[in-house]
């Protein structure tokens, strides 16, 4: 039925339908052929009862006397008749089976066998027009005075009953011709009709040329039925498209902006951050220009600084791209995060513990500008949310290799918002920083974790990095 | 039904007859008839009583039966005051009966028996149809078969075993029938009969073929016993045959019969048929 698949509805419906009546009008046609062989076979029988009934009485005593010329004559008068046209032929036999007399004596002679006509003869219930033959046999016994004193075998033509029958058939098959192609026509129009809003739908759907288009109206079915809900629904659903889409563009117009913004607004933090510990080796710098050894670690951390305001452009701005300049973490980065953060610190007149394992730093060899911004966040972060007078600390050690950051501050728990963006992917809410989100990009990059705990009124997160051949192989 | 309107219309006839002539206070005359000749006939039959009813000036009821056997015996018995017989049972009963008239059949009282075989029959002769199917007409029937038995007796054999099987029609025009149809291979047949059917049936007689003819015999007679015979009625009888030929009605009647005419006959007419009875004897 795979080649039936490919037809359009509009074709295949119509073409049901005139199957479906094609398949009515064989079985009608057979039920009334059927009633028709039914009618013949039993006038035929009705005809052939009539018939031997009649020979019976009339031959009984000429065939118990062995007359042969009665019975023949008898026969051959018989036969003259009306009834005569319809038997072909008559033979008489005593009840040894010896013929008496027969209509035709030439071919059915005195004292031959009666069973070599009576071959294929059938009795008188068996008797059917079965179209096979245009003459059928009947064999029946010959009583008189109850007792069965011969046989008679009877050939009746039954070809104008076949005619008959030809005649009903041809007539049938030509009605239920005509008849079928007009209702098929009709059909396969009405159909066709009913299937106009359905074609429509197809058409609407499938020649959308870029986006789908509604129904018109006009095309739109009168009433409530299937069709037009159908065709309603789908004007519905093309609005939905539509508004989606345009909802959609909206959208993505406002993410340019929004990501824009975050550039702006990371690249003025990351910018920010160190600014505070710069300036302030500026005024060291002013304060003490005759101690040269002061301005030379001055300079330095003014040129550190600057190096890390440079890579933090170059990050920011190229996120994708590989740091062309990639510099090993070492101890002097965590000594600069102090002095960067020293400002904040000593405003907030914080508590700093800082424990920086040397040794773990410099074998990690992890590159400095990651860990530096991540440090320099949390740090920034954890000075904020500890307050006046709080405790803020840094312990950096090794970790399977790697290296661990845990950075804890007393205060203030971190607010939901600040641990969804230091700790998840979804979306970012409007109004937040981006300082916590930009630690856990960095972090990912590197392959590394981030934990957040909150004990004993000190939040603690801890930031582990791999080494960087495990984090690649992470990666990988 | 035709044969019924016949009889109404003989009988509005007859009635009429009876009235005109003062017929009325006659007996009813009964003639007997073997079926020898065009029995089939209703027309024929009702012509010559008519012929011989206004001859005779006399009802005359013709009676039929099946077999000679059963005409003769009603003659015998006096149920019938004369009767168209065969010349075999005249000769059968001489001692009682006697001969009133002969039909004369082109110009003479004689006629022939006829031995016919189907019309594409090879055979020749009576010997060819040895263990064939053959068809008499009746067994107290000369022309339809003391005939061909006294032949056959003269060949030496029987009837009975000469042919695979004999059948008796019971009439000279059902044999030629038999033969005709092919239900029997060959018939004897009366020829005054197979002639007659020759020219008013010729489809039946022309799918049969004489293959034999029997000398000239003594044509079947009108019989009456002989204690009656000089009896009135037998008289009349007798006087309205031998003039049947001078009447309009007696002319249309031997017409339809195709005879000429009837005359008296001698018993030495029938000479031929007793020498067949006699051969015929065991």
């Amino acid at each position: 039925m795979n080649w039936f698949a490919p037809i359009p509805l509009s074709i295949k419906l119509p073409l049901l339908a005139a199957a479906m009546m094609v398949l009515v009008g064989t079985v009608a046609s057979q039920q009334v052929l059927r009633s028709l062989a039914q009618v013949q076979d039993a006038r035929i029988q009705e005809l052939a009862r009539m018939h031997v009934e009649g020979l019976s009485v009339a031959l009984g005593p000429l065939v118990l006397r062995h007359d042969i010329w009665e019975v023949y004559d008898t026969l051959d008068r018989a036969a003259q008749g009306g009834e005569g046209r319809r038997m072909v032929l008559t033979a008489v036999a005593d009840e040894r089976g010896r013929v008496l007399a027969a209509t035709d004596p030439r071919r059915v002679p005195i004292d031959s066998d009666i069973a070599a006509l009576s071959g294929d003869a059938v009795a008188l219930d068996g008797l059917t027009v079965d179209g096979a033959s245009p003459v059928l046999s009947l064999l029946a016994p010959l009583s008189y005075q109850g007792r069965a004193v011969g046989q008679i075998a009877t050939e009746l033509d039954v070809s104008d009953l076949l005619t008959e029958r030809r005649k009903a058939l041809l007539y049938l098959i030509m009605g239920n011709a005509i008849a079928i192609g007009l209702l098929s026509v009709a059909g396969f129009l009405a159909i066709r009709k009913m299937l106009n809003p359905v074609t429509s739908l197809a058409r609407q759907m499938t020649e959308t040329h870029g986006k789908p288009r509604s129904i018109p109206a006009s095309e739109i079915p009168p009433g409530d039925g299937e069709l037009a809900q159908l065709a309603r629904t789908y004007n519905a659903m093309v609005d939905a498209v539509a508004a989606k889409t345009e909802a959609e563009r909206r959208l993505a117009e406002r993410e340019r902006f929004v990501a824009l913004g975050r550039l702006s607004s990371s690249l003025a933090h990351e910018i920010n951050n160190p600014l505070g510990g710069l300036l302030n080796a500026t005024d060291t710098i002013r304060s003490y220009p005759d101690r040269p050894e002061v301005v030379r670690q001055s300079a330095d951390l003014l040129d550190r600084g600057l190096r890390h305001l440079r890579d933090v452009t170059r990050a920011t701005l190229d996120q994708n791209r590989v740091d062309p300049e990639i510099r090993v973490l070492g101890p002097d980065d965590f000594e600069d995060i102090k002095l960067l953060i020293q400002p904040e610190v000593s405003r907030l007149a914080l508590d700093l513990s800082w424990s920086v394992d040397p040794a773990a730093v410099t074998a990690s060899g992890i590159p400095a500008g990651p860990v530096r911004q991540i440090a320099l966040n949390l740090l920034l972060n954890a000075c904020a949310a500890a307050g006046k007078e709080g405790r803020v600390g840094l312990i950096a050690c090794a970790m399977d290799g790697g290296l661990t950051l845990r950075i804890t501050n007393t205060g203030a728990a971190m607010p939901r918002a600040a641990l969804d963006r230091l700790l998840g992917d979804g979306p970012l809410t409007p109004g937040g920083g981006v300082g916590l989100r930009l630690v856990r990009e960095l972090a990912r990059k590197m392959a590394g974790t981030i934990g957040h705990a909150n004990e004993n009124g000190a939040t603690r997160i801890t930031v582990s990095l791999p080494a960087p051949m495990e984090a690649r192989d992470a990666q990988e | 039904m035709e044969k019924s309107i016949n009889r109404r219309m003989f009988l509005g006839s007859a009635l009429t007859a009876l009235m005109a002539d003062g017929a009325r206070a006659q007996p009813i005359f009964r003639l007997g008839l073997t079926p020898v000749f065009l029995d089939n006939d209703a027309g024929v039959i009702d012509g010559l009583r008519r012929a011989l009813s206004r001859g005779m000036g006399r009802e005359i009821e013709l009676v039929q039966r099946r077999t000679y056997q059963e005409v003769t015996g009603l003659l015998l018995e006096r149920s019938l005051d004369a009767a168209w017989l065969c010349g075999y049972p005249y000769l059968q009963h001489v001692d009682l009966l006697d001969l009133v008239a002969v039909p004369v059949w082109r110009g003479g009282p004689r006629y022939q028996s006829y031995l016919i075989v189907g019309a594409d029959d090879p055979a020749g002769d009576l010997s060819d149809l040895r263990g064939s199917t053959h068809a008499f007409s009746d067994p107290d029937s000369n022309s339809g078969y003391l005939v061909t038995a006294t032949n056959l007796r003269r060949m030496g054999e029987q009837a009975e075993s000469f042919f695979s099987r004999a059948i008796f029609t019971y009439g000279h025009r059902n044999v030629v029938r038999a033969v005709a149809d092919g239900l029997v291979r060959s018939g004897s047949v009366d020829g005054y009969v197979w002639e007659a059917l020759a020219a008013i049936e010729p489809d039946l007689t022309e799918r049969t073929r004489v293959i034999d003819r029997s000398e000239w015999l003594g044509f079947p007679p009108v019989c009456a016993r002989r204690d009656s015979l000089a009896s009135e009625p037998v008289q009349a009888l007798q006087s309205s045959l031998l003039s049947l030929a001078k009447t309009k009605e007696g002319q249309q009647a031997l017409m339809s019969l195709q005879l000429d005419g009837f005359q008296r006959a001698t018993p030495t007419l029938f000479d031929g048929i007793a020498d067949r009875i006699r051969d015929l004897a065991p």
